[in-house]
């Protein structure tokens, strides 16, 4: 097959499979696919991501640390086939780490190879080309050739200008680099944004976006997450362990809650430790699995202790 | 109006804009949109939908999810609320007559607002008999015209406004729902009854007449409030707009090593220097509600920061810093403060606090540090507060004073003005108004 022939086919498959590839986007197919890829969620939350696919826009995604806000993006680049391009927001984080910049180094050495094998080409021209970009994620997911989930993690720990900024990206899919000229999208990326809620974000990038809030499992649910992460867990000690970290959750002088990430490290832990039921020694012996800070375990110690939690745990509903 | 799918929308989005939650006409089209993709049978999908695309604060979520319930509950139970509503309305506007009626001076009636008069079907017969009587016989008093029913008026507002705080546990006085459609009103106003955090008014109360069973949501925002404002303070960079500037003389020392090819470059970083807080509350008999909450807001500050220096005065100064690091919780360290405390709920003398402050604390003053004052600035020796005022703001680098009287009461009160030549004055008052505190960046660093 010759070249030409290769990339007139693949650009009938671009064209004729539009919006996202490979799967078919319906609740059903996202419910199914969440599922295989053992992402144990709300109706709602299949809703809100089936939405912002069909209405092209990107997903805010609000929480409290550890309810599985990036996860939620690494499974959809799963369930869609793409590649998962991440940029990570931090304070001070600018345009030239998250879109582009110039390769100086590179762009240097070409200056002194050229003063030594007197060229005579158009070096100027040659300096400011593709070649010399370094791309930053958000460059890269706008240029990538096959579409992607683009992840902006934890944005609200970046500045109000740089969120300014965000927006006008995400609203226009295109760059212009002075040099070059505008770069547009080859593919409108899927966008997901995840915050911690530690800053209120701008009016204007919520309106772009659809919003979701993931709240922590309820028992129920949590009971399920167990149960396919860790197969090898008995029933009982799933159920004790959901209600016993629900218990921890809710109270008010637990500063740093335990995630789910947490819940299923305490629940490895006490199968380390060869038991299949919760009681007082193996929660004074575990329970540093889940609460990280001495303030924390202090007051976990005042305000609940072990053997709350065990009643609270094994009490039926 | 007709049953349309958009007209029913707009309704409910009147209805959550009511509630206090802020929707663009942009996400109005969203909500449209969103529904034309969803299977309209099917509830929770509508709802999940509808709140993807119209609710974007996590404060809001449970907010929607009791409208949505209001909103689209099945006819009968609508058409309960409606009749319900046509029956409390009709018996608050036979209420409001009757106080009408009764509270007349010389045949005249007085001039209340209906809040008022709310109040006042809301006292106790016993008490109610105490006012008429004394409007009775102040009415037939000797010399006493028509002319003197102002004064009367003012008597009588003061004693209701007194009843209004002791009985703002047992009554509702939020306005009812104005928004020109029957239906939508009836709906509102079981909101309102069914929930207390259905009002919007939370936000926008009087600190002081909150309830106690709003409590628990007031802290809870309050403790919220402190969080942001922290994150805000603990930024160190600061962003210009302009492209970040290259430090040449940096540049060219760690290029030597290249041979003076300039192969790394190097730019110069703005570093802000963290401002030093000093808060100052005033905790005397006026403010002592207040001061539950401002010192809730300290807490949640000293939380997350432990640089800021906390004081309480009410004729002398206090250093509370100390109880809000043990890590206790809140109650306990409200207790232990109002039990340690010799200043809790007495006078007020801004200008002696303010002198302690500078004298014995010199070195929390600086050019760095802000000073934060809470207070109603109802304050003994006003001349020598705004001396020792001035003497202070020419030390540190701003001097900002919330105050907790209502915006409207400002320009009536000497106080007040004065205060206002010396140093910026932000109204805190409600929660709402702590809220744009921490929303309009008043500490300028």
């Amino acid at each position: 097959m010759s070249y030409a022939h290769a990339v007139s086919i693949g650009i009938i498959i671009a064209v004729s499979s539009g919006g996202v590839r490979s799967l078919d986007v319906s609740i059903a197919n996202l419910r199914k696919a969440f599922l295989s890829a053992g992402y144990i969620t709300d109706e709602d939350v299949i809703i809100t991501v089936f939405l912002s696919l069909k209405l092209g826009k990107p997903l805010l995604v609000e929480g409290a640390p550890g309810v599985g806000k990036t996860e939620l993006a690494k499974v959809l680049s799963q369930v869609l086939e793409a590649d998962l391009i991440r940029l990570q927001c931090y304070e001070g984080l600018d345009e030239n780490k998250a879109l582009y910049e110039w390769n100086y180094q590179r762009q240097l050495l070409k200056i002194q190879i050229s003063k030594e094998t007197a060229c005579t080409e158009d070096l100027e021209q040659n300096l400011f080309s593709l070649e010399y970009l370094l791309e930053r994620p958000l460059l890269k997911a706008i240029q990538a050739d096959k579409q992607v989930v683009l992840l902006i993690d934890e944005v609200d720990k970046t500045d109000e200008e740089f969120e300014a900024f965000l927006f006008e990206v995400l609203s226009d899919f295109q760059v212009s680099v002075p040099e070059l000229g505008t770069i547009s999208a080859r593919q409108i990326p899927v966008v997901i944004l995840t915050s911690n809620n530690e800053r209120e974000l701008s009016d204007g990038l919520k309106r772009r976006c659809a919003y979701l809030y993931l709240d922590y499992p309820t028992v129920e649910r949590e009971v399920a997450i167990i149960r396919a992460k860790i197969p090898t867990v008995g029933e009982k000690l799933s159920l004790e362990v959901a209600r016993a970290v629900s218990l921890i959750r809710d109270s008010q002088e637990i500063k740093k809650k335990p995630s789910i990430a947490e819940t299923l490290d305490w629940v490895r832990a006490i199968l380390a430790l060869d038991q299949d039921r919760l009681n007082l020694v193996v929660i004074e012996q575990t329970m540093a699995m889940l609460l990280k800070t001495k303030a924390d375990l202090l007051s976990f110690n005042k305000n609940i202790g072990s053997g709350r939690l065990v009643e609270y745990a094994r009490t039926e509903k | 109006m007709e049953n349309y799918l958009e007209v029913n929308l707009v309704r409910f989005i009147h209805m959550l804009r009511y509630a206090g939650i802020r929707i663009g006409s942009g996400e109005v089209l969203d909500a449209l949109n969103a529904l034309s993709l969803l299977d309209l049978s099917d509830r929770e999908a509508v709802r999940a939908g509808l709140k993807a695309t119209l609710v974007k604060r996590s404060g809001e979520q449970q907010l929607f999810d009791k409208a949505f319930t209001l909103f689209f509950a099945p006819p009968e139970a609508k058409e309960k609320d409606y009749a319900r509503h046509r029956q409390d309305q009709a018996q608050r506007r036979q209420l409001l007559a009757k106080a009408t009626e009764e509270l007349t001076f010389q045949g005249m009636p007085l001039k209340l607002s209906d809040s008022e008069k709310t109040v006042y079907s809301g006292m106790p017969e016993k008490d109610k008999e105490k006012l008429l009587d004394y409007i009775k016989k102040t009415a037939e008093g000797k010399n006493i015209e028509q002319h003197f029913q102002p004064i009367l008026e003012s008597v009588v507002k003061s004693s209701l406004a007194y009843w209004r705080k002791s009985l703002r546990n047992q009554l509702n006085l939020s306005p009812l729902p104005q928004t020109g459609d029957q239906e939508l009103n009836a709906l509102l106003a079981s909101a309102v009854r069914n929930g207390g955090d259905y009002s919007p008014a939370l936000l926008e109360e009087d600190m002081q007449n909150i309830a106690d069973k709003d409590l628990p949501r007031a802290e809870a925002l309050i403790r919220k409030l402190a969080r942001q404002m922290v994150t805000r303070l603990a930024r160190r960079y600061r962003q210009s707009k302009k492209r970040q500037q290259l430090d040449l003389r940096k540049t060219i020392r760690h290029n030597i090593r290249f041979g003076g090819t300039l192969l790394k470059l190097r730019y110069r970083s703005r570093r802000t220097q963290k401002p030093r807080l000093v808060l100052l509350c005033d905790v005397s008999g006026s403010m002592a509600r207040y001061a539950n909450f401002v010192l809730q807001f300290i807490y949640g500050i000293n939380d997350v920061v432990s640089q800021i220096e906390s004081f309480i005065f009410s004729e002398d100064l206090e250093r509370v810093t100390e109880y809000f690091q043990h890590g206790d919780d809140f109650t306990s360290t409200m207790l232990e403060v109002i039990n340690r405390s010799k200043e809790w709920g007495r006078g007020t003398n801004l200008g002696a606090a303010l002198k302690n402050l500078r004298l014995k604390y010199p070195d929390l003053l600086t050019g760095h540090s802000i000073l934060l004052i809470v207070s109603d600035t109802k304050t003994m020796a006003l001349d020598e507060t705004l001396q020792e005022l001035s003497l202070i703001k020419r030390i540190v680098k701003d001097v900002v004073l919330l105050n907790t009287l209502p915006r409207g009461d400002w320009l009536s009160s000497k106080s007040v003005r004065s205060f206002q030549g010396v140093l910026r004055m932000f109204p805190c008052n409600t929660l709402s108004d702590l809220e744009k505190v921490i929303r309009q960046k008043i500490i300028i660093y």
